[in-house]
């Protein structure tokens, strides 16, 4: 059974005085479970709509959008959603931060603790558990934001441009830590972006979206084994199949 | 503590101490900072000084504590419900702008010439600020921190006490403050004009009889007594807000 089943969707936001915007139009998408799966696409395209539908932060104008089988009808810990903006809680310590989904659905104290150092470990961030949000660098917020997310133990983790606004090299480090963190972890992830790069380099499938309105315009399988090095990037076969991706977006933002 | 911060005062007053051994100026007008002193040292040896700071504290207290509790849970409610805003939101600006002593003869009236209507005054002037600045705390709220918590698992509940308390309460506080001071305006007025005890009743009483040292006194216990309360807001503010002044431009001053 697909993990993730999106059957004919389709989001329209009103403005309230009978303007009505299509962001999603017929969207359909598989995925299954332990599937890394990017999504691209010029802005508009709805992607980010998508990950809201699906973090049950917006629901459906029409059509099924089924997660392990049910209905997506609200925030659901079993899904989480990692933003690009972190939105981390600002009066809260790394470690509290972290503890925030177990506390709230009443894990007991002990538990909450083994998996909060559980997931500090997994994200690398032993001995800032104690500094405040705003005493860390991007990279390490995000790190933060991941594991907060991953604290709920998800079935599905969703990312909304998690690296959009972190310096290159700080990118290119958090898509290896990414990479190792799913490959130890083994959740599913419906991954965001606007560099097909990133994309090409993450995923077992990449989806090019296209605009006006947002639907699915091709689906690549990504074919290169794991795990992945930093340097397959520069091999001619990921070249050519990056080529093919920015050309089919291109074509669309034309 | 600065040493920008004592040499004005301490320039001051050893001027005015010049001028008041000199008689440059009649002392019924400006009394030495030194006689000051001696009629405060007999004030407070009578026990009087603190019958008054004692009585007048306790009206700040209830009524800047009816104040501030009103004010924030009310003030939560408002920002929370939109409803409930446009409800309130005429009644409050009407009766927002009504100078706390214009309600004294009603008070009296009411509530007689004891605490009661004091109280009542001390506690108008203590609100608005408190209820204004927690609705805005509130409503600006991150709806994508609230996202957030939600996607984590937070139910409606969590969400208030554990996002949108901790988020609003740089403001709140804010409104905190600003009413102590508000409040120590209000009761200076209300004894002035309707009391038989208090530092408001101790300026007047001192006018009464041309006692211009014990007027000074009392300026003098007042703008203590005023810099001693916000000291102790800032203090507390700073305790509970480690987070928030280093985030802000406050921390980098």
């Amino acid at each position: 059974m697909p993990l993730i089943d999106a059957r004919n969707v389709s989001k329209v936001f009103g403005d309230g005085q009978g303007e009505n915007t299509t962001a999603l139009d017929d969207f359909n998408l598989v995925v299954v479970e332990k599937e890394f799966v990017s999504i691209i696409g010029p802005s508009g395209c709805g992607k980010s709509t998508f990950l809201l539908l699906l973090a049950g932060l917006e629901l459906v104008t029409s059509g099924d959008l089924l997660l392990d089988g049910q209905p997506v009808n609200g925030p659901d810990p079993g899904h989480a959603i990692v933003f690009q903006e972190y939105l981390l809680f600002p009066w809260r310590t790394v470690w509290k931060n972290i503890e925030f989904g177990p506390e709230v659905r009443g894990a007991p104290k002990n538990k909450r603790a083994e998996v909060v150092s559980k997931y500090i470990k997994l994200v690398g961030l032993e001995g800032v558990e104690g500094r405040y949000p705003h005493e860390l660098s991007g990279g390490m917020k995000q790190r933060v934001a991941i594991a907060r997310a991953l604290a709920n133990e998800p079935k599905v983790i969703l990312m909304d441009e998690p690296f959009g606004s972190l310096d290159a090299l700080t990118r290119e480090n958090m898509q290896v830590e990414l990479l190792r963190i799913w490959q130890e972890n083994r959740c599913t992830v419906i991954f965001v972006t606007h560099s097909i790069e990133e994309a090409v380099f993450l995923s077992d499938r990449l989806v090019v979206m296209g605009t006006h309105p947002g639907r699915v315009k091709k689906i690549f399988p990504i074919p290169f084994p794991r795990p992945r090095k930093r340097e397959i990037i520069s091999s001619a076969d990921f070249v050519a199949l990056a080529a093919g991706v920015k050309g089919l977006i291109l074509e669309e933002e034309k | 503590m600065k040493r920008g911060n004592v040499i004005s005062p301490i320039a001051l007053f050893g001027i005015w101490e010049l001028v008041g051994r000199l008689e440059l100026v009649d002392p019924l007008f400006l009394p030495a900072p030194t006689a000051i002193l001696a009629e405060a040292w007999s004030l407070a040896r009578s026990g009087e000084l603190f019958i008054h700071i004692g009585v007048s504290l306790y009206r700040v207290g209830m009524g800047y504590g009816m104040g501030a509790l009103v004010g924030v849970s009310l003030g939560i409610l408002m920002g929370w419900s939109k409803r409930l805003e446009e409800y309130l939101d005429p009644l409050i600006e009407m009766i927002r702008p009504i100078s706390p002593l214009a309600l004294l003869p009603l008070m009296i009236l009411w509530f007689g010439m004891g605490d009661g209507s004091k109280v009542i005054i001390i506690f108008k002037a203590s609100l608005f600020p408190v209820l204004l600045n927690t609705i805005a705390g509130v409503k600006g709220v991150d709806i994508k921190l609230i996202q957030a918590a939600q996607t984590l698992g937070a139910n409606p509940g969590q969400v208030f006490r554990r996002v949108v308390l901790p988020a609003s309460l740089p403001t709140i506080l804010t409104g905190l403050r600003i009413s102590t001071a508000l409040a120590m305006l209000a009761i200076v007025g209300v004894e002035m004009l309707a009391a038989e005890s208090g530092l408001g009743y101790l300026l007047v009483e001192a006018e009464h009889v041309f006692d211009t040292p014990k007027m000074f006194v009392g300026l003098l216990v007042l703008g203590a007594l005023g810099y001693l309360w916000d000291r102790l807001a800032r203090v507390a503010q700073n305790r509970i807000l480690v987070w928030h002044k280093e985030t802000t431009l406050e921390g980098k001053i």
